[in-house]
């Protein structure tokens, strides 16, 4: 076997990580337990790292070992352990470990190290040879697939039914909706559902939150404004320009199929991986992870789900960089990506930020695309943190979201000095995400 | 046609029939006016907090910090005292986005507040000012050396300060003191008292014998319990002259007389009226007399040996009279009287008073005696770490036994072990790993901290 094909192509030396950013990998707390547990150097033979890979052997309750042996590039993770969790407590441990500095730089990998890396190697090649395949035929071939145009009847009468009843809504006042609001807006998500509109549905969902606040007549009579303007926007596809048509299919719920994502054109950046959260929605774990192009400048989201305590994307890592090319799904201000092909790692650093002041018209920006964007990634320089704003120097100040609290630990990172700040943007009101202090270290927030 | 964002509330709110308006209309409107006020919404004015000090002290290392991080995220959480106490030694700071936590616990548990005026540094002090709930850290010494603490700097520095110019010259503290005595707020009076107990002297009785005036019980308290280890003192001869009507030989054994009453003498002299639900009162005033009597004038008065008084024979009374000698050994520091009553009843707060290897000498007799208990289990948390090898090794030996026959006892017995046995033994002890593993982390802990 060639060991210099799968292992001694390094491209670059990866920064060793922090515990933090090892344990954001983890797909649950139970996991980050377990995980801190095999750290011991004790726990670990035959362990070693190269510029990219770290590998050892993990004592466990068997005869025989288990191997764990991560490929920091991306990152991905190999086990021999029987674990359905993802990455494991073993190859968490092992990063645990590599990170507080327990595993010896340099070593000759052993034989079943170098075999993964290899199959790895050459399955990334046959994956990269399918996504380069004609992909714009395939989407065309998955679009026009039976059952779509039914989809669509469904669809037109669910909008239309949901543009009704908002009318009839206003028409008769919404003074009771404190009183029947969550029971109605069951039904009518659950016939949405039916509909097969399940982005609309999920607008619906959330609109019980807005009655928990003061002004909710307000806050309620916007969000009605704003479903009702989909639902006109659907019925009037036709007349709208490309990127917003997309815009509209999506919020309203089409599925889009990955071929179709990678059908456009792809945008390579070294993209700095700002920050992310994991949030319970279901029964699924929905992570988001935000980027920012350092040559473009341009920003991404990069969405992934699985059922609670199972595999989620754990390949970017806040704080690292890499260099790849994404491909965006389709709409007027398009911010959801996947990667479509990873080019290795690149130097992390402290990602370049803009001015406060000028936040304001980047979001006008944003919305002049799409007047429903509830979300945008903003990485914020000269930031001074105040308990209920971000703030600069000359005293501008964006609000932070109410229902964050007072971010301590900005606050401690920050102590009254301008520090880097990535931060979500929402109508409400903003929440830190990552902040990097003086030294240029890396906190999640 | 132009209408306000109230109007369309308001028309929304009692319905657009009844305002004669096109409810599509007003949907549409309020999207635009929704729409346009997110875009619209410009910066507001905030006035940045001022920056924090600078640090004086230097951060510690990656390592300890990521140790302390696993800490506070719950892993090995009964060592964190250790750590706190490790990192203050040797005079490093926390990384600052781990303050809040530690401050959030220092909130609930005031034992780890006397080192976190130190690890958090100038940044803690910034954030205390921003949460009332941190507040207490302002009264913690910071550790900041400057010529004027004792003037201006928090309780925390100006007791640090008391207690060092006590070490360098006793009088000239007690004096420094007096001068500006009546200003102290109560919760200082009461710290500052404390102070004098190192470098106790006769020269402090007249000052401590003022406090015992006090408008705040807990100065008076502190005040006697000084003056109870000085025998010429006023207070020692006033006990002295009670206690002597008190407790009397009876034939070969003794004969204990509780106080009839308590009165405003009694009072002033430390000597609480009111007993804990449960004691007798007679019996609570024979007790704290006893306690406050200077323990060398029994050996006088009964003319037996601390070893001989301990085992006399009392009738009525015997419980109460032995808990007076046990608070007078341990208030009057006194190790002879200390071993004497251990040995007739193996209290935790004894050991204290008896120097650490020999407490860990004395535990390891009663553990390789007697069957583990709760009592025993009590015991053993007052023995200061580290223990010495012959406890070590009667506690190993006995969890050894006990795991199959009683769990409970011996997974209580194994953390007790994990905090307190020498960290340099985790290679020793792999037959217990959850021992090993709590020894090992120690260990790794206090090479990160050297």
């Amino acid at each position: 076997m060639d060991l210099s094909a799968g292992v001694a192509s390094v491209r670059r030396v990866i920064e060793r990580w922090s515990r933090d950013q090892v344990l954001s990998l983890a797909p649950d707390a139970a996991s980050q337990k377990a995980a801190a547990g095999v750290s011991a150097p004790g726990k670990w033979s035959g362990s070693g790292a190269l510029p990219d890979v770290v590998w050892g052997e993990c004592k466990g309750s068997g005869a025989t070992p288990y191997r764990a042996c991560v490929d920091l590039s991306e990152p991905a993770y190999k086990c021999s352990c029987p674990s359905r969790k993802f990455p494991c407590k073993h190859a968490l441990g092992l990063l645990l470990l590599w990170a507080s500095d327990g595993v010896p730089d340099g070593g000759e990998p052993a034989g079943w190290v170098a075999e993964w890396l290899e199959q790895r190697r050459s399955r990334a090649e046959k994956q990269e040879k399918r996504d380069r395949q004609e992909p714009s035929e395939r989407a065309k071939a998955a679009r026009s697939s039976g059952g779509s145009a039914q989809r669509e009847t469904r669809v037109t009468a669910g909008l239309s039914e949901l543009e009704r009843w908002l009318t009839d809504q206003i028409a008769q006042g919404i003074a009771g909706a404190r009183q029947t609001g969550l029971a109605d807006w069951d039904e009518l998500g659950r016939r949405l559902v039916d509909a097969q509109a399940p982005g609309v549905a999920g607008s619906v969902s959330r609109l019980s939150r807005v009655l928990r606040e003061e002004d909710w007549p307000g806050l309620l009579l916007g969000e009605y404004a704003l479903i009702h303007l989909l639902a006109v926007a659907h019925r009037r596809t036709a007349e709208l320009p490309a990127g917003l048509a997309e815009t509209v299919r999506s919020r309203v719920g089409f599925p889009i199929t990955r071929e179709d994502v990678l059908a456009t054109p792809w945008v390579r950046d070294e993209w700095d991986v700002i920050g992310g959260r994991d949030e319970e929605q279901d029964r699924l774990v929905a992570r988001r992870i935000w980027l920012q192009g350092r040559a473009t400048g341009r920003v991404a989201l990069v969405l992934s789900f699985a059922p609670i305590g199972q595999a989620l994307d754990a390949s970017l890592v806040t704080g690292t960089a890499v260099d790849a090319s994404l491909a965006y799904y389709p709409g007027a201000s398009p911010l959801r990506a996947v990667v479509a092909e990873r080019h290795g790692p690149a130097a992390s650093g402290r990602p370049a930020g803009t001015e406060l002041s000028q936040v304001p018209g980047r979001i006008a920006g944003v919305l002049t695309g799409d007047p429903w964007a509830d979300s945008w990634p903003v990485v914020l320089e000269g930031v001074i943190p105040a308990t209920g704003s971000l703030a600069d120097e000359e005293g501008n100040g964006l609000p932070l979201h109410p229902e964050g609290g007072v971010p301590w630990r900005l606050l401690a990172v920050s102590g009254g000095r301008p520090v880097t700040v990535a931060a979500e943007w929402t109508p409400r009101g903003s929440r830190p995400l990552t902040v990097w202090d003086e030294e240029g270290q890396v906190v999640r927030l | 046609m132009s209408t306000s964002w109230e109007d369309l509330v308001s028309t929304a709110l009692v319905g657009a029939d009844r305002r004669s308006a096109s409810p599509g209309e007003v949907l549409e409107q309020a999207a635009v006016e929704v729409v346009r006020a997110r875009a619209g919404r410009r910066t507001h004015t905030s006035r940045p907090p001022a920056p924090a000090m600078e640090e004086t002290r230097p951060l510690a290392s990656r390592a300890a910090g990521d140790r302390l991080a696993r800490m506070l995220g719950g892993e090995q959480a009964r060592l964190l005292p250790e750590w706190l106490e490790a990192a203050a030694a040797v005079g490093v700071r926390v990384p600052a986005q781990l303050i809040p936590g530690l401050l959030d616990l220092g909130a609930r548990d005031r034992s780890i507040r006397s080192h976190l005026g130190a690890l958090s540094g100038a940044r803690g002090r910034w954030l205390a000012e921003l949460n009332s709930s941190w507040q207490y850290l302002l009264a913690e010494a910071a550790g900041v050396p400057s010529g004027d603490v004792w003037e201006f700097g928090t309780s925390g520095d100006r007791r640090a300060y008391l207690t060092a110019s006590r070490a360098a010259d006793p009088g000239q503290a007690r004096e420094l003191l007096e001068q500006g005595w009546d200003k102290e707020t109560p919760e200082d009076r009461a710290a500052f008292v404390l102070v004098l107990s190192d470098g106790l002297g006769m020269d402090d009785e007249p000052f401590l014998e003022a406090a015992l005036d006090d408008r705040r019980r807990e100065v008076r308290q502190a005040a006697a319990d000084l003056l109870t280890r000085l025998p010429e003192s006023r207070l020692a001869r006033r006990m002295t002259e009670r206690s002597a009507r008190l407790l009397v030989v009876d034939g070969g054994g003794l004969r204990a007389e509780p106080p009839k009453a308590c009165d405003s003498t009694m009072e002033r002299d430390g000597v609480r009226p009111r007993p804990p639900a449960g004691t007798a009162q007679r019996g609570w005033w024979l007790q704290q007399v006893i306690a406050r009597t200077p323990l060398a004038f029994w050996t006088v008065h009964l003319g037996r040996s601390p070893e001989d008084v301990v085992r006399s024979k009392i009738g009525d009374w015997a419980r109460e009279v032995a808990m007076g000698w046990t608070r007078a050994a341990i208030l009057q520091h006194d190790p002879r009287w200390a071993r004497a009553l251990f040995e007739v009843e193996p209290l935790t707060d004894l050991l204290a008073v008896l120097p650490p290897e020999e407490q860990s000498a004395r535990a390891a007799e009663l553990v390789a005696r007697h069957p583990v208990d709760g009592q025993m289990i009590m015991m053993l948390g007052g023995v200061a770490r580290p223990w010495g090898p012959r406890l070590a090794k009667a506690v190993l030996k006995k969890i050894v036994e006990m795991s199959g026959t009683q769990p409970w006892n011996a997974g209580e017995l194994i953390r007790l072990a994990g905090e307190r046995l020498d960290p340099a033994m985790h290679g020793h002890v792999q037959e217990i790993p959850e021992l090993a593993a709590t020894l090992r982390f120690r260990h790794d802990m206090s090479k990160e901290l050297s």
